[in-house]
């Protein structure tokens, strides 16, 4: 089983993107769950999202505790991580435009890219707040090879209203071509 | 058209099994963590997709007693519920239950205030034990969608006629997505079959008294009936499980329970719910580590599956029920009912219990290997 924890500000789409996520993976033959966090989270604050991938069913309902991959959505929320928990041989894939000083030395395996430019350049923002679920969906897919960029595409196009969808499935296209990956 | 193979949320999966039933008269309040399952089939009614009377109440008192008049009336009925919802219905849903009313009402399983919270525990659905209603509690969303459907079948049955409360962990299945299959809904509508026989059916061509003054005889007499057709619904239960799995290729155990691991144990946990999946994932942990336990996962928490408990008992060494709800000055609900049951065939097997899981509080599969751990040294 792999298992990722996701982070990100009520309101940015993180718990849309967690779906879209489990629908793509879906499309792989792979079995998966998805699991939002509520709690008295607003908008704006933080929230955490599980998605949870496995060759056969997933019987576990618990939140992920140790995350194989962490994805964080919005920059500032990168210092929520907690890099004990998450395992050594795993992938943190961040919203960023460059590596964290705090990741460097870590010997971890870090996946980022400036999905905030992305969505911001396709208009993708909706109450004040840019929508970066679907862009760092492409990062997920380029990160981990757990789901392919067209299964991203197929649970985007799936989910997500016909009028919107077409400047996620950019979004995310672009930040697959853009998410670099490099061992810290 | 074909059945196919989604992710749905456990609410949409209640939704969607409501939506292949074709109930007649909808008639709902919206309370957290249900809403979206009432969202759903109100969007389906509006839109045309489906053929029903969708009734908007002030209050969940007033949905139960519109399902409970539309219920008299002969027709397919549904709501849903959870939570503070479920107890100010609380009066109609002892009136749908002796008055022998088949609505299908899911309840989304969440805690009772105060503390204010949203998340779940048994504790709204265990409080209704003894209103005649047939509860069945599951493990995912595709046990979600399979016993909403199932519900109908088993509750409209003329020889049930009994309300029955398919009920879901909340937010741990209603707002987790997973993967369901759905059948194709003709297929799942011919499972369900019409309600073409009802019990009670008003006819205004011969007028007839509901729910008026009896003496204490024509009480006892319903009470009896009542107590009958909780008992029968054990084997319809059974029977409907078998139906399904030959249709659909899906069972639950018999039923009534479900069990997991190996005969020859030193433990048995009893749990409801998704725990009882999680605790399935201890016990294929635990089997690692050298420890011998195996699983029982009550489904029907009434009708209570008693046979099924005297079997199980008569062949393990030690029960461990782990209760998501307390009844205060006792024990958890579940753990009293097996005491009662090996207690009433004499059977002498070490049974203990904890309280886990109380408003939200997660059980990982972890703490249930740990539990077990601990259970077994004592």
């Amino acid at each position: 089983m792999i298992e990722l924890l996701q982070i990100s500000r009520g309101g940015s789409g993180g718990v849309t993107g967690a779906k879209i996520l489990a629908e793509a993976a879906l499309y792989e033959g792979v079995e998966s769950q998805a699991i939002p966090k509520y709690g008295s989270e607003r908008r704006g604050a933080a929230v955490e999202a599980y998605v949870r991938f496995d060759d056969k069913p997933i019987r576990i309902h618990s939140p992920v505790v140790e995350p194989d991959i962490a994805m964080v959505l919005d920059t500032s929320l990168i210092d929520r991580l907690d890099l004990s928990k998450i395992k050594q041989d795993g992938i943190i894939i961040i919203n960023s435009k460059e590596i964290p000083e705090a990741f460097k030395g870590t010997n971890r395996k870090i996946a980022y890219v400036d999905a905030t430019a992305i969505s911001l350049n396709l208009g993708l923002v909706a109450g004040g707040f840019t929508l970066v679920n679907t862009t760092m969906l492409g990062a997920f897919a380029k990160a981990t090879g757990l789901v392919s960029i067209e299964n991203i595409i197929k649970g985007i196009e799936h989910t997500l209203n016909p009028r919107i969808a077409p400047k996620n499935v950019e979004a995310t296209k672009k930040a697959f071509e853009e998410t670099k990956v490099v061992i810290v | 058209m074909v059945g196919k193979t989604v992710t749905l949320t456990g609410n949409f999966a209640a939704g969607k099994a409501a939506e292949m039933a074709k109930p007649k008269v909808i008639a709902v309040y919206p309370i957290t963590p249900q809403t979206d399952i009432i969202e759903y089939l109100s969007g389906l009614v509006s839109s045309g997709k489906l053929d029903a009377r969708f009734i908007t109440v002030e209050s969940e008192h007033s949905a139960l007693a519109a399902c409970a008049g539309a219920a008299w009336s002969g027709v397919r009925t549904f709501t849903a519920t959870s939570s503070q919802g479920l107890l100010y219905m609380g009066e109609w849903v002892f009136w749908s239950g002796y008055g022998r009313l088949p609505i299908i009402m899911p309840v989304v399983n969440r805690c009772l205030a105060p503390g204010w919270s949203i998340f779940v525990d048994l504790q709204d659905s265990m409080a209704f034990r003894d209103a005649g209603w047939i509860q069945i509690y599951t493990k995912n969303n595709q046990e979600v969608f399979d016993t909403v459907l199932q519900a109908f079948k088993i509750g409209e049955s003329k020889d049930i006629s009994l309300p029955v409360m398919p009920c879901l962990d909340g937010f741990v299945l209603s707002h987790t997505t997973a993967k369901v299959e759905l059948p194709d809904p003709e297929e799942a509508y011919s499972f369900v079959g019409d309600y073409s026989d009802p019990v009670v059916e008003v006819d205004v061509d011969n007028p007839w008294a509901y729910g008026g003054l009896v003496g204490p005889e024509q009480f006892n007499i319903a009470r009896r009936d009542l107590m009958k057709a909780m008992e029968r619904a054990k084997e319809k239960i059974i029977k409907v499980n078998k139906e399904f799995e030959e249709t659909f290729g899906r069972s639950y155990g018999n039923g009534l329970i479900e069990q997991y691991g190996d005969d020859d144990a030193d433990l048995t946990l009893i749990t409801m719910g998704t725990m009882g999946d999680e605790a399935d994932e201890a016990i294929d942990q635990l089997k690692q580590e050298g420890y011998k336990v195996n699983g029982v996962r009550v489904r029907t928490f009434r009708p209570f599956p008693v046979e099924d408990i005297v079997r199980i008992a008569k062949k393990n060494r030690k029960l461990f029920v782990l209760d998501r709800a307390v009844s205060f000055g006792h024990e958890g609900p579940l753990r009293i009912e097996i005491e009662a049951v090996l207690k009433r065939h004499n059977l002498d097997i070490p049974i203990s219990g904890d309280i886990v899981g109380l408003g939200g509080e997660s059980v990982p599969f972890k703490r249930i290997m740990k539990i077990a751990k601990e259970a077994l040294r004592s």
